[in-house]
């Protein structure tokens, strides 16, 4: 039992320090809640790979069993090249965990931080700034 | 087994995380210890004490990432607490002279996502959200995160900025700036040596660009001087001095900026208006409460 719970912390804090500068653009502190965070598990809808900034929307069903049409918010295609997305990453029907910090409006917005896929892989796979480079390489 | 292999992989996360963070925190230490020194401890030009040409500016160039330093967002650089949980990194104030009637009226008509003046962008109108050009010389300040270069050419020095792909001219013939030019996204720019600085003038700049995000405005009769001169081989210095009589009652005289050499790769970042058009449909607006009628 120890283990596992050491386990699970040890991968939020991981999940949180390597996901959470990916996304540094254009206004978004502003948009969403930074000291909070929403996980959901969606349906994708759509996934567009644009320049420059990207955008997930899925659907998720409440409580109520009503489908709720969802959005994450992205950054540009460099970096999230850097962090392991791909313009094919995702496709429509694809069954997703997705974390993020949720929109000051409270409309079904996030500010994406991270994403569990179907099989288990996380991403993004690293933490990367605006311009790609890896905050693990050291003179950048 | 299973949990004894899990706890290790969690650990590695850990440690590459955490020194992400140490790491990201060391430029231009490289060749030392990391941590040993901070940047600022180091001679300048240590690491790479080798020989350049003062005349020549070409390469890549980017704004340093140091500990303790705000990216830089204007011709200032005093760094400001945008909000509780926004990391000060991602703005620094801009310190206009006073403005003109004029120049504040076209200031409060900004609405803008960073700064003190903040509102998400779904509910602003940065021109920037919408692909608009970014112009100069507010696609300068992108070089805190992204690389510019210079081209030298017999009669020309361009000026090449990754982000929306800007290029500006900036013509070394002898030609003078133009009287009454119609106004350009980037102006007009012409350049000279001064020993072993190389001063930019330019004017004739469209009205409708941002000095910087923060809002802070500009007229057509803007007018920048830029002092460039490289200190050592991967050092380059700015002093920029902005004056328009229309907006600012005095001239802005900027604060020294250092590029030091990018060690990234120039690559495509176009702002695209249609891409952009589809992320604004489709999120940024829904953010806000906004929908596409």
């Amino acid at each position: 039992m120890k283990p596992k719970l050491i386990t699970s912390l040890a991968l939020i804090v991981a999940l949180v320090m390597v996901s959470a500068p990916l996304l540094a653009h254009h206004g978004t502190g502003v948009a969403y809640v930074r000291d909070k965070e929403v996980t959901l598990k969606g349906t994708v809808t759509e996934w567009f790979w644009a320049n420059p900034h990207c955008g997930l929307l899925f659907d998720v069903t409440d409580d109520k069993g009503e489908v709720v049409h969802w959005g994450a918010e992205l950054g540009n295609p460099h970096s999230l090249s850097e962090a392991g997305f791909s313009r094919d990453a995702f496709k429509p029907g694809d069954k997703l965990t997705i974390t993020g910090h949720p929109a000051k409006s409270g409309a079904p917005r996030l500010e994406l931080l991270h994403l569990v896929l179907a099989d288990g892989r996380v991403l993004p796979e690293r933490s990367v700034k605006g311009n790609g480079v890896h905050l693990d390489d050291p003179g950048q | 087994m299973r949990n004894r292999f899990m706890s290790s992989a969690a650990a590695l996360l850990v440690l590459m995380a955490c020194s992400c963070v140490t790491f990201a925190q060391t430029y231009g230490t490289k060749g030392y210890s990391p941590g040993a020194w901070k940047p600022d401890e180091l001679p300048s030009g240590l690491s790479n004490p080798k020989p350049f040409d003062p005349h020549n500016l070409s390469g890549l160039w980017s704004m340093p990432t140091k500990p303790g330093y705000f990216e830089r967002h204007s011709l200032n650089d005093k760094p400001i607490k945008i909000a509780p949980n926004v990391p000060p990194q991602m703005g620094s104030d801009a310190y206009p002279p006073p403005m003109t009637p004029w120049g504040k009226a076209k200031f409060d008509a900004a609405k803008v996502s960073y700064g003190p003046r903040a509102v998400p962008p779904g509910e602003g109108n940065d021109p920037v959200s919408t692909c608009e050009p970014m112009g100069y010389p507010r696609d300068l300040w992108e070089a805190n995160l992204r690389p510019f270069e210079f081209v030298q050419t017999p009669d020309r020095v361009l000026q090449h900025m990754q982000y929306h792909d800007l290029w500006r001219t900036i013509w070394t013939d002898g030609r003078q700036l133009p009287k009454n030019p119609d106004p350009g996204w980037n102006g007009y720019s012409v350049g000279r040596w001064e020993g072993d600085t190389f001063v930019v003038e330019s004017n004739g700049y469209d009205d409708r660009t941002w000095i910087d995000h923060f809002g802070n405005p500009h007229s057509d009769q803007m007018r920048l001087v830029e002092r460039y001169k490289r200190v050592d081989a991967d050092t380059l210095e700015l002093d920029m001095i902005l004056t328009d009589p229309k907006t600012y009652t005095a001239p802005w005289v900027g604060d020294k900026i250092t590029f030091v050499r990018a060690k990234v790769a120039i690559f495509e970042e176009i702002c695209s208006p249609s891409e952009e058009g589809h992320f604004n449909d489709t999120i940024r607006d829904p953010a806000v409460g906004k929908s596409k009628p």
